[in-house]
């Protein structure tokens, strides 16, 4: 098995490859040659301008943001999807299980319905209230999930499908109601990179890049939950603690990468599987690991939704990743036990 | 919202933009100046002849001088400079583009919608914008220096903020009533540089408007109950309450029978056969729906307008594009209504030399 | 010889103790009042009915039950004054069976039992990595390692996770029932292994037991807990006698064999000859 070092530095290759192939594709023909001309410019080196201004724009401020804000987003998705996972000790969570998806839907449709038109840097009230509806989602579910007479990770799971529901009935309410702004719920719903801008990046990018390190740095807590949450206190763990905290730093991350780029699924729920195929349950491996795994699969993605007229890119995660998805639920052994 | 402002006061309003330009003319100090402003006469149409002359004689060599840099607020309230007459321009609603080749811009436009189809020169040229939203890489490769976009969500806000922040200056247009077809005309028609063009277009179609009312009101008759249908293949899809279709059938001379809620288009069988219409206009017509097909479902052959055979069909696109040809579609309404309305004659095309 | 890594516990006051405990939720009481010490070097089997409070004794050991009154005691200190991590250096538990939601490898598995000396930031050590393989080694699963433990038997797995329990070097074991699901010869090898760890490492051992058999023949103390009570204390031959057996578990037994031999403790149908 291949030291998890070397797969790192691997992945950090084929993530630069990409990122030139995503900033090199749109539907404006711009020649390699020049494009990394013109990145190569942008990060210092001397190089004269043999290119257009035009292409310079479109390739630093149309291509770049949108590329690195995938990264990002890619990243942030599959580090969340993985820390669910250990969490909840469940193989089929994902980013979204604990009703983040909801939250954040219904805060963007009623962002949208608000006949206001603000802009706080470079934000407007749509991200801004997906992202408060996604926090205030799980923690609705946080509160009203503890206690109880259930297990509290059943408890969790249960209430957040429960309080899901409930969103996702408020969203179909505001849809319903939304008239001509159903399009642009809608292209919400479907997750999109189409509205990246370099301020978005720098507002979600320190949330999700912090958050993912600091979940990395309690690592050591989703290992112990390897075995259930009595093992891991039998194991020195501060289960409750840990459990809140994890929660609310993946629910943070989750937010932020929702919050600028819609529902993108798929990502947060293979990509840590497959790099667990290939390095094992090991949180300090699978977390990082995964991150560059996520970032990769959506730039990707981002690069053939725009290739393909600009369809949303959860439509492509989603072609993609159910196929997989099922093709690992058919080779698993050994069931998915709870 | 109805079309109340009478008449008399759109044309003032029209005539002082040109009073406004024909200024600028005069304190440019060349070319020849108008022999002081006109003043407001009785009937709009002398009015409109009486000024349209003085404007077309006028050089336009100093007019984008004194134009640009031009500064306005569009109709979604965002405060848009353009910092001198556009020679790029791209359109990303079909009214917009008719706007243009309308008021002599057409050369300027160097792309439009894919779904653009009048006039024809405008069909052949490059589309940046479809049904999937705006190519925003490639109007910055065409290098445009002004883009006018559709408000209400008809093109991605994030399509249009990008543009903004690349600093192309980006005009968002939507008129939810007649006048405000009007008001964008000439919002176009100036932030291209012709508003002269713009205003001239528009004193000719508010004064064919306003002959039009005169003669169906003259007439005396009660307005019938119209039912203009957008759709009904699954649900029946009908003008909301206070929209746009239902301010046209009222001006076209029918009583429009309304879904009873302005933010939803859809309206049961029921309530469409209690509210019987005695006509009913087939917005649909290009989608193949005919009156034999409408006569055939269940339901509907006891509404008055199936039984006398008031059934017709009408060029939607004239009638809902907010654009030049408004008069054009509140004519083709008109006679869709009542074949023998009293209209009065049509007047010549407005579109620009 | 001890392996590497493992420690040796210090002599000292008791490993494992308990003062007046009383554990009750709500309305219903669990125990009942249980005063009990273990000290370091013992080798303890706690037994009785199902709903005695057994489990829920190794519970509050372990910190995650707090008595209603009365106190526990781990290497001498209150339980209730020690943190996560200093119980977990004190107190190593294996449970029943444990189900894994991923795929790991058996070395990933005993590995976890490390965490409460792992580095919280750069993780295992080399010294850390030693003890893992010495408890391998230890335990006698070396021919398990690289497989995937969700892929065991259960008896494999059992060792395993007394793998990871060794691995953690805590001066004292405990186990619920780790012999529920066994065939004969596991439920042997893990009682074997248990007095061998107790033997050669000196490591405290106090497992929860069903069968009486194994009970009476491993341990050299027995503990018998009816109805939240403590009810006898002492070798096998004092506490388990037949009248003893039908008083807690209203079983008729008959005992054969002495108490050192390996003959089972054989349940007859009330009546039957």
């Amino acid at each position: 098995m291949p030291r998890p070092a070397v797969l790192a530095l691997l992945g950090l290759a084929v993530l630069a490859a990409v990122i030139v192939l995503g900033v090199a594709a749109g539907s404006v023909a711009v020649a390699p040659g020049d494009t990394i001309g013109i990145l190569l410019r942008a990060l210092g080196f001397p190089l004269e301008r043999t290119w257009a201004a035009t292409a310079e724009t479109i390739v630093l401020e149309l291509r770049l943001p949108r590329v690195l804000t995938a990264v990002v987003v890619g990243a942030g998705l599959a580090v969340a999807g993985a820390t669910f996972q250990g969490l909840l000790r469940n193989p089929l969570a994902d980013p979204y299980v604990l009703g983040t998806a909801s939250g954040a839907a219904l805060g963007a449709a009623i962002a949208v319905l608000i006949p206001v038109r603000i802009a706080l840097l470079g934000l407007g009230l749509l991200n801004v209230f997906a992202f408060a509806g996604g926090l205030a989602a799980v923690a609705v579910v946080y509160r009203l999930g503890r206690g109880g007479p259930l297990a509290p990770l059943t408890g969790l799971l249960l209430t957040g499908y429960a309080v899901g529901s409930l969103l996702a009935a408020g969203l179909a309410m505001t849809m319903y109601l939304s008239g001509a702004n159903l399009r642009q719920i809608f292209s919400f719903l479907l997750g999109g990179l189409g509205g990246s801008t370099w301020m978005s990046l720098a507002i979600a990018a320190p949330l999700v890049i912090g958050g993912s390190v600091a979940i990395l740095a309690r690592a050591r807590a989703l290992n112990g939950l390897l075995l259930g949450e009595e093992a891991a206190a039998h194991l020195g763990v501060d289960v409750r603690r840990e459990r809140g905290i994890l929660l609310g730093l993946a629910t943070l991350v989750t937010a932020a990468a929702v919050a600028v780029s819609g529902l993108i699924g798929f990502i947060g729920l293979v990509a840590p599987h497959l790099v667990r195929l290939v390095v094992g349950p090991n949180a300090r491996h699978v977390l990082p690991l995964a991150a560059i795994l996520g970032a990769v699969l959506l730039v990707i993605a981002d690069v053939v939704a725009r290739l393909l007229g600009e369809i949303p890119v959860g439509v492509v995660t989603a072609v993609i990743g159910a196929p997989f998805f099922l093709a690992l639920l058919r080779s698993a052994r050994g069931g998915y036990e709870l | 919202m109805r079309f109340i402002p009478s008449s008399a006061m759109r044309t003032v309003r029209s005539v002082a933009s040109i009073a406004l330009v024909a200024a600028l003319l005069a304190a440019c100090g060349s070319g020849p100046a108008p022999t002081g402003a006109p003043t407001p006469t009785a009937t709009p149409a002398q009015a409109a002849a009486a000024t349209a002359t003085p404007a077309a004689t006028a050089t336009p060599a100093p007019t984008p001088a004194a134009l640009f840099p031009l500064t306005f607020i569009d109709d979604e309230g965002t405060t848009v400079t353009i910092p001198s007459r556009p020679q790029r321009i791209v359109s990303l609603t079909p009214a917009t583009t008719e706007i243009l080749f309308a008021v002599g811009a057409g050369a300027r436009v160097v792309a439009t919608t894919d779904f653009d189809d009048y006039p024809p020169e405008a069909v052949a040229l490059p589309d940046v914008a479809s049904f999937q939203g705006v190519d925003v890489e490639k109007i910055v490769g065409l290098e445009a220096d002004l883009v006018v976009a559709g408000g209400n969500g008809f093109n991605s806000p994030d399509a249009i903020a990008k543009l903004r922040g690349l600093g192309i200056p980006v005009v968002v247009v939507y008129a939810p009533d007649v006048s405000g077809v009007l008001k964008d005309i000439e919002l176009v028609a100036t932030a291209a540089g012709e508003p002269v063009a713009g205003a001239t277009i528009t004193a000719q179609m508010q004064a064919e408007i306003g002959a039009l009312r005169d003669a169906l009101g003259a007439a005396g008759r009660t307005p019938p109950r119209v039912f203009y249908e957008l759709d009904a293949t699954k649900e029946i899809y009908g003008p909301a309450d206070g929209s746009f279709v239902a301010e046209m059938i009222s001006l076209a001379g029918g009583d429009p029978i309304t879904t009873g809620s302005p933010t939803v288009f859809s309206i049961p069988l029921e309530v469409l056969l209690a509210a019987d219409p005695q006509v009913i206009v087939l917005g649909d017509a290009a989608y193949g729906t005919t009156p034999e097909i409408v006569a055939a479902r269940p339901g509907w052959g006891g509404m008055t307008a199936v039984t006398s055979g008031a059934v017709r069909p009408v060029n939607d696109v004239v009638v809902t594009r907010p654009g030049p040809r408004l008069v054009e579609g509140l004519r083709a309404l008109a006679l869709a209504i009542d074949p023998a309305a009293p209209l009065p004659p049509a007047a010549a095309p407005t579109a620009a030399p | 010889m001890a392996a590497a890594g493992s420690a040796r516990p210090a002599p000292g006051p008791a490993q494992a103790a308990f003062e007046d405990v009383v554990v009750a939720y709500r309305d219903r009481t669990i125990i009942r009042g249980v005063s009990l010490a273990i000290a370091p070097g013992e080798r303890v089997a706690l037994v009785g009915p199902n709903g005695a409070g057994k489990s829920t004794l190794l519970r509050v050991l372990a910190g995650l039950v707090a008595p209603r009154s009365g106190r526990a005691f781990l290497g001498g200190d209150p339980v209730a004054a020690l943190d996560r991590p200093a119980i977990a250096r004190r107190l190593a538990a294996v449970p029943g069976q444990a189900a894994l939601p991923f795929s790991a490898r058996v070395e990933e598995v005993v590995a976890l039992g490390r965490l409460p000396h792992e580095d919280p930031f750069r993780g295992p050590r080399a010294a850390d990595r030693a003890a893992v393989d010495a408890a391998i080694s230890r335990v006698g699963i070396d021919h398990l390692r690289g497989r995937d433990a969700r892929e065991l038997s259960l008896g494999e797995r059992q060792l395993v996770l007394v793998a990871l329990a060794v691995a953690q070097a805590a001066p004292l074991l405990v186990l619920d029932e780790p012999t529920a699901h066994l065939d004969l010869r596991h439920q042997v090898a893990v009682m074997e292994l248990l007095a061998d760890l107790n033997a050669r490492d000196g490591t405290t051992i106090l497992a929860v037991l069903h069968d009486l058999t194994l009970a009476r023949h491993f341990f050299p103390r027995l503990v018998v807990l009816d109805g939240g009570q403590v009810v006898a204390d002492g070798p096998p031959a004092a506490v388990l006698t037949a009248e003893r057996v039908r008083a807690v578990f209203g079983v008729d037994v008959a005992l054969t064999g002495g108490t050192a031999s390996g003959a089972p403790v054989v349940a007859t149908a009330a009546g039957a000859p």
